[in-house]
């Protein structure tokens, strides 16, 4: 999965308006980011084609580029 | 552009709060994917903002509470509202604090009086406090505690709370039930679980402000109730596709609180109460009830006669020439659905959209009360274009086995109780179409009026009435003074309270009885009579029933020795017909507005008025001004 196509994904799930450049900002200080997004997200990406996703890594991670990497595997 | 694509660009460019009404029709039709991602946006929305904007839009105030994660209903429930055409007004308590949170009536979750209040249940509640290892019997233990746990907080929860509360079923999981391997403890474990629920379920049937929506049925259709992994890490026991129905069924309830069930389900027939097309197939070539096709189709037609039996009215319109539909509709015996069971049946050629509006003119019902189905995508969309406010429902005619799972997906008909009168309401409204035909027949009002025979009758209400009385308060729009709706808890504490009382009017003429049409409510403030609210079923509109109904209180209010009526007036956007009830019958209006946005009118009872021509009355509603206030 691309990185326009999973900060698109993102931006589906969680409404926000997000940019590539928002990959890379701590998850905290992601203005309008809530933890419940994250649950979207994984049910989103395995629809989205990736199976068996590593859900604790994900749950950990910090940053959405740090997802995009798990997705990217 | 899709439904979500548009709602992302009102919020990019901050307009959709001030286009929130524009929401509930893009949402209408929307599948559980798209609900989903557009409650994710909706909810970012502030509540007082968009009030702020549409003040003509009802708010839906809701709390949620519970045992498990709550956050993921967010989504799902801010999406069903809006659907509606609610201000969601939603607040979430803590993470496992239902507990605390229902007993204490100050808690900041219940700072909006919430109509609405949800309590989330999973089984972790039952398990997680046993030792381990744990026995069938400890469950049993657990589950009894739960038992009288959740009964106690329904009733402290009465005390407080006007609104509804709302639990669910606990589905057992496999994760905890396949922790038993013998197959009698097995078979112990589910009865004494399905014995919990029962006890659960028993508690909404047993008393008016609690509902128990019952989570088998839901998961049946839903799949899974949780990802195993987001339970194991993140708490979320109850999870998407499951609250996802959950919402649905919320959403519906918040219609029926409000008064906004829908009343009246209107069938295309070819290809949806049949399969074939009546015209080309030829009466005989209709697939109605034979053969895997026939078969589909008479589930449906059984189906909607099923609804039609408990209040809901069934009509059709159809794209034919009258008379085959007519000879189909009598003929075919082997329907599950015949002209018998209808209010109405329409074939022409005209738009659906035309024929829908003079449906519910003829009805006295509003437009947004009908539910259309039909199997033409053209004639949903014209339909939608012209009527956005009536929900249309999609069929397959190539697949029609879906006919009955579309029919139901959305709870149109929910209400929370059916009375004696939703029963029998086809039949009056059948009886009603030979109203409208004599009506036809006869040369002026006078003359109609005079041949109707109306006869009203005015009495205290009966223990048997009040649940009738609270779903006139519920369903009634156009003839409700003040539009506040109760429930039959709170008709009830009217009816024992010592200044006030509930009138309850029924009304019969020469085509047979109208049952329970109307309640009036009135209380004693010193020795002025106020009446706080009338409300009548709009069948029995226009014929007098209400100024005789009127008379007979300002009458036994002038013999009690009252020194005025007191008429309460409340505008909202349906009840304008009655704007000037209390001023056509000699009340003068007092300034200034209450501060709940009523204007009260005031009759001085100099004279006793005249009654009502053409209606027969049989009142016995006499008062006594208490001595202490008339000495004063």
């Amino acid at each position: 999965m691309s990185v326009d196509e999973f900060v698109r994904l993102v931006s589906d799930e969680s409404g926000m308006s997000l940019e590539a450049d928002d990959l890379t900002t701590d998850l905290d200080a992601l203005a309008g980011w809530d933890s419940v997004y994250l649950l979207k997200l994984l049910s989103a990406l395995e629809a989205a084609g990736g199976n068996g996703l590593p859900v604790l890594k994900l749950l950990e991670s910090r940053t959405l580029g740090e997802i995009h990497e798990l997705v990217a595997g | 552009m899709t439904a979500l694509e548009i709602l992302r660009r009102l919020l990019r460019d901050q307009e959709l709060t001030a286009r929130y009404d524009e929401v509930a029709a893009l949402l209408r039709d929307a599948d559980q994917d798209t609900l989903r991602r557009c409650g994710t946006v909706l909810a970012r929305l502030d509540a007082d903002e968009i009030s702020e904007h549409h003040p003509a839009l009802p708010v839906l105030t809701v709390a949620v509470t519970g045992s498990t994660t709550l956050g993921p209903l967010a989504a799902p429930l801010h999406a069903e509202l809006a659907r509606h055409g609610f201000v969601p007004g939603v607040r979430f308590g803590g993470y496992r604090q239902y507990q605390i949170e229902l007993r204490d009536p100050t808690n900041p979750v219940f700072e909006a009086a919430p109509d609405l209040t949800l309590c989330l249940l999973d089984a972790d509640e039952v398990f997680t406090g046993l030792a381990t290892p744990w026995t069938v019997a400890d469950v049993q233990r657990s589950l009894d505690e739960l038992a009288v746990n959740l009964t106690g907080l329904a009733d402290a929860y009465a005390r407080d709370h006007a609104g509804l509360l709302v639990f669910n079923t606990i589905p057992l999981v496999r994760r905890w039930a396949a922790q038993v391997v013998d197959h009698r403890s097995k078979a112990l474990l589910g009865a004494t679980w399905r014995e919990f629920n029962a006890r659960l379920l028993r508690l909404a049937t047993e008393r008016t402000g609690v509902v128990v929506l019952d989570s088998e049925p839901l998961l049946a259709e839903t799949g899974p109730l949780a990802d195993v992994r987001l339970a194991g890490y993140t708490g979320v026991r109850l999870g998407e596709q499951y609250l996802a129905g959950y919402a649905r069924e919320i959403g519906h309830l918040a219609r029926a609180i409000r008064g906004r069930t829908s009343k009246c389900l209107v069938l295309d027939l070819d290809g949806t109460v049949w399969g074939g097309t009546l015209a080309e197939d030829g009466q005989d070539g209709l697939h109605v009830s034979d053969g895997p096709h026939g078969e589909a189709h008479h589930a449906f037609q059984l189906a909607a006669r099923q609804l039609g039996s408990q209040g809901p009215l069934l009509a059709v319109c159809s794209k034919n020439d009258q008379v085959p539909v007519h000879r189909a509709l009598t003929e075919l015996t082997e329907l599950g659905v015949t002209e018998a069971d209808l209010v109405a049946v329409i074939a022409n050629w005209q738009p659906k959209s035309d024929n829908l509006t003079q449906l519910a003119k003829q009805l006295n019902i509003g437009v947004d009360s009908l539910v259309f189905v039909d199997d033409s995508a053209s004639e949903r969309g014209m339909v939608r274009a012209a009527l956005p406010e009536v929900p249309t429902i999609a069929v397959d005619a190539d697949e029609p086995a879906w006919h009955v799972h579309r029919l139901l997906a959305d709870g149109w008909f929910t209400t929370l109780e059916v009375t004696d009168e939703d029963r029998v309401r086809g039949e009056r409204y059948r009886t009603e179409r030979q109203r409208l035909e004599f009506r036809e027949h006869t040369d002026s009002l006078f003359d109609y009026l005079a041949g109707l025979g109306t006869t009203v009758s005015l009495h205290r209400v009966a223990d048997a009435d009040i649940g009738r009385v609270a779903q006139l308060t519920q369903r009634t729009n156009q003839f409700n003074l003040t539009t506040v709706r109760l429930d039959a808890a709170a008709v009830r504490r009217l009816v024992d309270g010592e200044d006030t009382d509930v009138l309850v009017v029924r009304c019969a003429d020469r085509f047979g009885g109208h049952g329970t049409v109307g309640a009036m409510f009135t209380r004693w403030v010193g020795s002025t009579l106020v009446v706080d609210n009338v409300v009548l079923s709009c069948r029995v509109l226009a014929r007098g029933v209400e100024s005789a109904c009127l008379r007979e209180v300002l009458v036994a209010a002038r013999r009690a020795g009252a020194d005025a009526v007191v008429g309460a007036f409340r505008s909202t956007a349906k009840n304008h017909m009655v704007a000037d009830f209390y001023a056509d019958h000699g009340f003068t209006a007092r300034a200034p507005q209450e501060p709940d946005g009523a204007v009260h009118f005031e009759h001085t009872l100099d004279i006793e008025p005249e009654p009502v021509p053409h209606v027969g009355v049989d009142a016995d509603i006499s008062w006594q001004v208490r001595e202490e206030v008339a000495v004063r």
